[in-house]
């Protein structure tokens, strides 16, 4: 089995493609009642059973394994991918919308589920471009796609990215300004999950502090939807079901960590991330090309539209992270107006820098890191207090997010490359507005986050990272 | 003793112990080089602890007189074990802690080989690949957490 | 069989096994590392070779590879520590100037291109590092590359083109080239039924010789587009067929091979405790496509444990040094009788 999560993911220790009832060697806690005692047999179907001593046979229970059991661990982590297969699928979804549709015919409409699709602007890029479609069309086909299975909304991540990106501004800055120990420089983008999940497993308490606090648009729109949208609609969070379309399977680990789990409401910001390529799964299996769908009007109301116009930012494919901060620094802290951002490529094409200087010195050193092999010289220069930046918008993939793991491909490497090629082409086709720009912005900090920097918009828009130990249970080292 | 809970097969079988070997004069006369045997091999490896269990390999089966071979004249030993149930995660660690004794206990000039009798386990090839990878086996043996588990295999329990 | 090897020398010093040996460029050092975590480098003194130099305390683990700059002014070593250290001897003595780091567990293999401008790394963690070394001597990775399904034993260069094999215990061997930005595979070989130990090209490049557990011996070819033989190719790379087994002869594992750019000689050490050369026969009929080898030399018991490494003198023909399990390296003179 090929593993679909970003290379970074795939070294080693990380990746062995085991499955867990098989190899996995997390201990499992086994419920046990007392005073049972018997013989275990193994049926030849690999099922075990317990034979009592009265003879009677009573089938065990297979261990299950969380996906967080498998995030705590540093064991492997295609047990992981094994769980999210089963827990983060489209086949989820469907199952959702299924018990929806039963409830409606048993007429108990308060067992519906409110189900909110929110799409990123790449995977609706990635499917514009294997479609041959406009990114609008395409933005109303999904719309429409996802309505007539049963969805209620379908939003947009380039609206929650502005809040991602307003606050990565601000975070950015009052580093810059702080001589706070625990928020270092260069400050890491922290939007890409393979980095984080990367990060957190290898290089632990090195690094973290360097990772930006920052939540993904994912994770912002996750907040946004089981928070105020929960109550605009006056649906509890575990009645609405939250499912983002995303260009990278790492997103599903992202979803699922604990941090962005409610344990009052048990349940997750966002229930179930589905990719690109998934999303041409399920049209597959509805048979229907998106060229053939019902286009539906978009849910504006956490959507980045003008008029009839989709909008994204400047800055490219993954969010454009760098640009902004840099603008928003130059503006800030050294009242410089940058017109434009010049990239200058460095060893690969995948490892860019961008510098302001002023009165001939160099004031902002920032850079792009995208791909295992950038990532790992920049991790090893700040290991080295070597590093030269202020900023660092690191991306797991090369070539960043509209090339995701995630992503539609067609299987054949120069088909695969155009496909790209396109993608690339559509996403900086469209108008850009900054985060500033955004009229809803003002009043959701205000209605719904009461303000900025209070305790309430830190735990909207900002995570924390936890290192993994290193696992010393000598019975579970792999050699 | 780790909880039994954990224990992947809570109920193993047991088996007698094999009584001690009858010392022979020519043994105990210096003069003669003895040669090794199946037996002595054995002598070796049954009271390897198992690492779940407070068992020893032999009281749990897994090491048995008849499955182990020497070629004196080629200086090869062969060992075959059989893990206790087919799934079990500790046979390379078994298999490590035979492997070990054999090389610390034996002259150099043997050649070792530390195989798992056909047909009882599930990841039988994978494990045997790993125990002949003298690399690996040389690498496992400088990590520290490793090593010491295997120890406590080797160790004589009172 | 018509020659022989002849014990020239016997190196004791090891405190565990040696895996390594590697000559420097010009053949005058001899570098070993093994076990006890220290490089030696040994040398002709009069008419012996003695232990010029010991290099210890950088690694904390196995020193598992060495080998020599193109220049002959570094060395870097590989350890099952997970790190590649650079040793350079610009003030006289060696010392560690770098330490790359990045693997995740033992680095099994270091190779210096032959440009200098490139070392590779192989490690359990299943990928093949490329690192770059910029003009003010750091060492940047270049590349990552995770195509393996299983711990990468071995790394080697083609003699003159930027092309990279690598050997693993997933049983195939691989071929590296940089393209469009990025370094690629460019051909799976398989064939061996066990873990592959040792790679090594021939010294036209045009030819790989591989060894492994299964106790062969392989030698593959280079087919181009386009070849008189036929055989198919995709797009513009090459395809690598084998073109001959060398089996029966090893007892146990074959754990190294290397082909002498200088005689064409190959040579391999076994787990057998033996070290066998093999001679391709001139007048076979069809070369290219059925090249047949004949075994010309054995040293039985050459050492008294596994030989792990052979290595061919670059510059004195016929020379070749060996190291073993017992700790022992050894030099060899192979005589054609």
């Amino acid at each position: 089995m090929a593993s679909k999560f970003s290379g970074v993911l795939q070294l080693t220790d990380l990746d062995d493609f085991i499955t867990p009832s098989q190899e996995c060697i997390k201990p499992v806690k086994v419920e046990k009642t007392a005073g049972e005692v018997g013989k275990i047999k193994i049926h030849n179907d690999g099922s075990y059973v317990q034979v009592a001593q009265t003879g009677e046979e009573v089938k065990l229970q297979k261990a299950k394994i969380t996906l967080n059991d498998c995030l705590a661990c540093s064991g492997c982590i295609t047990s992981a991918e094994a769980v999210l297969i089963t827990q983060q699928s489209q086949d989820e979804l469907y199952r959702v919308l299924q018990q929806n549709t039963q409830a409606a015919q048993d007429g108990e409409t308060s067992q519906e589920k409110l189900v909110v699709i929110s799409i990123s602007p790449q995977s609706r890029t990635s499917l514009a471009a294997r479609y041959n479609l406009s990114s609008l069309e395409t933005a109303r086909k999904l719309t429409g796609f996802f309505k007539q299975l049963g969805a209620h909304y379908v939003f947009d991540t380039t609206f929650t990215r502005d809040f991602s990106l307003q606050e990565s501004q601000r975070e950015f800055v009052q580093r810059f300004q702080g001589n706070d120990a625990s928020a270092p420089l260069p400050m890491l983008a922290s939007a890409c999950p393979g980095w984080i999940c990367y990060a957190e497993k290898t290089h632990g308490e090195y690094v973290l502090p360097y990772i930006s606090t920052t939540k993904s648009p994912q994770q912002v729109m996750g907040s946004l939807v089981k928070d105020h949208f929960s109550k605009q609609q006056g649906k509890p969070p575990d009645q609405i079901y939250h499912v983002t379309v995303m260009p990278c399977f790492d997103k599903k680990l992202e979803a699922s960590r604990e941090d962005f789990y409610s344990d009052v409401y048990r349940t997750r910001d966002v229930d179930c991330v589905i990719t690109s390529g998934e999303v041409e799964a399920m049209l597959e299996k509805e048979g229907i090309s998106l060229v053939d769908v019902t286009p539906a009007d978009l849910d504006t109301m956490f959507s980045s539209t003008s008029g009839a116009e989709l909008l994204s930012h400047s800055g490219g494919g993954s969010g454009g992270y760098l640009e902004h901060i840099f603008r928003y620094a130059a503006r800030e802290l050294f009242g410089q107006d940058v017109q434009s951002v010049n990239y200058k490529t460095l060893r690969n094409k995948d490892f860019k820098e961008v510098t302001l200087e002023v009165e001939g010195k160099v004031v902002l050193k920032f850079a792009l890191a995208y791909g295992f092999r950038n990532i790992q010289n920049m991790v090893q220069k700040i290991k080295r207090g070597k590093s030269p930046y202020h900023f660092v918008e690191v991306m797991a993939c090369p070539s960043g997010c509209l090339n995701g793991g995630g992503q539609v491909r067609i299987g054949d490497k120069e088909a695969d490359k155009d496909l790209l090629t396109r993608a690339e082409e559509l996403y900086s086709a469209l108008p850009v507005r900054t985060p500033e720009e955004n009229p809803l912005l003002e009043s959701l900090y205000s209605e719904w986050l009461s303000g900025r920097d209070n305790e309430k918009a830190r735990r909207m828009l900002h995570t924390s990272y936890h290192p993994v130990e290193k696992m010393t249970n000598a019975l579970a080292i792999k050699w | 003793m780790s909880s039994p809970d954990r224990l992947q097969n809570a109920n193993p079988q047991l088996y007698g112990r094999t009584s001690e070997r009858e010392v022979t004069p020519e043994e105990l006369n210096e003069d003669v080089e003895d040669a090794i045997d199946a037996r002595e091999i054995f002598d070796l490896v049954r009271s390897i602890n198992d690492p779940e269990h407070p068992l020893t390999l032999e009281e749990l089966n897994v090491i048995e007189q008849s499955r182990i071979t020497v070629d004196e004249d080629n200086n090869h030993v062969s060992v075959e074990f059989t893990p206790t149930i087919p799934h079990c995660s500790m046979a390379t660690l078994i298999g490590l802690s035979i492997r070990v004794k054999l090389l610390r206990a034996l002259p150099t000039r043997f050649k070792v080989d530390v195989h798992i009798t056909p047909g009882t386990h599930q990841s039988e090839h994978a494990v045997n690949k790993q125990l002949a990878d003298k690399e690996r086996v040389a690498a496992a043996l400088e990590n520290q957490h490793l090593l010491e588990v295997v120890n406590q295999c080797l160790s004589t329990r009172n | 069989m018509c020659s022989r090897l002849e014990a020239v020398a016997v190196l004791e010093g090891h405190q565990d096994r040696a895996w390594t040996v590697a000559w420097n460029p010009t053949g005058t050092v001899l570098a070993s590392s093994g076990g006890d975590k220290t490089i030696r480098l040994w040398g002709r003194e009069g008419d012996s070779w003695v232990c010029k130099t010991v290099l210890e305390d950088s690694h904390t683990r196995t020193i598992r590879s060495v080998c020599w700059s193109p220049c002959g002014t570094y060395l870097a070593s590989g350890s099952f520590d997970a790190t590649t250290c650079i040793w350079d001897r610009k003030s006289g003595d060696y010392e560690c100037s770098a330490t790359l780091e990045g693997h995740e567990n033992e680095v099994k293999c270091v190779a210096w291109s032959p440009s200098g401008q490139l070392i590779a790394t192989c490690s359990r963690d299943k990928s093949v590092w490329i690192w770059e070394v910029s003009e003010d001597e750091d060492y940047e990775c270049a590349s990552v590359l995770s195509l393996h399904t299983q711990d990468v034993k071995h790394v080697t260069w083609h003699p003159h083109k930027e092309i990279l094999a690598s050997a693993s215990y997933d049983d195939t061997i691989k071929l590296y080239r940089e393209a469009d930005d990025d370094w690629d595979c460019l051909a799976t070989m398989e064939g061996h039924d066990s873990t592959v130990w040792g790679v090594c090209f021939d010294q036209s490049g045009e030819r790989l010789a591989s060894c492994s557990e299964d106790k062969t011996l392989k030698i593959w070819q280079e087919y181009l587009p386009g070849n008189e033989a036929g055989i198919q190719t995709q797009g513009s790379d090459p395809t690598w067929k084998c073109v001959c087994t060398l089996s029966g002869y090893h007892k146990r594992t074959v754990y190294d091979v290397k082909w002498c750019h200088q005689t064409g000689l190959i040579a391999t050490a076994a787990g057998d405790d033996c070290i066998r050369v093999f001679q391709e026969d001139e007048s076979s009929p069809d070369r290219r496509n059925q090249p047949q080898f004949s075994l010309t030399a054995t040293a039985e018991q050459a050492h008294s444990q596994d030989v792990n490494c052979v290595a061919w003198n670059p510059k004195e023909p016929g020379l070749l040094a060996s190291c073993s399990d017992d700790g022992v390296v050894k030099i060899w003179r192979y005589k054609e009788e």
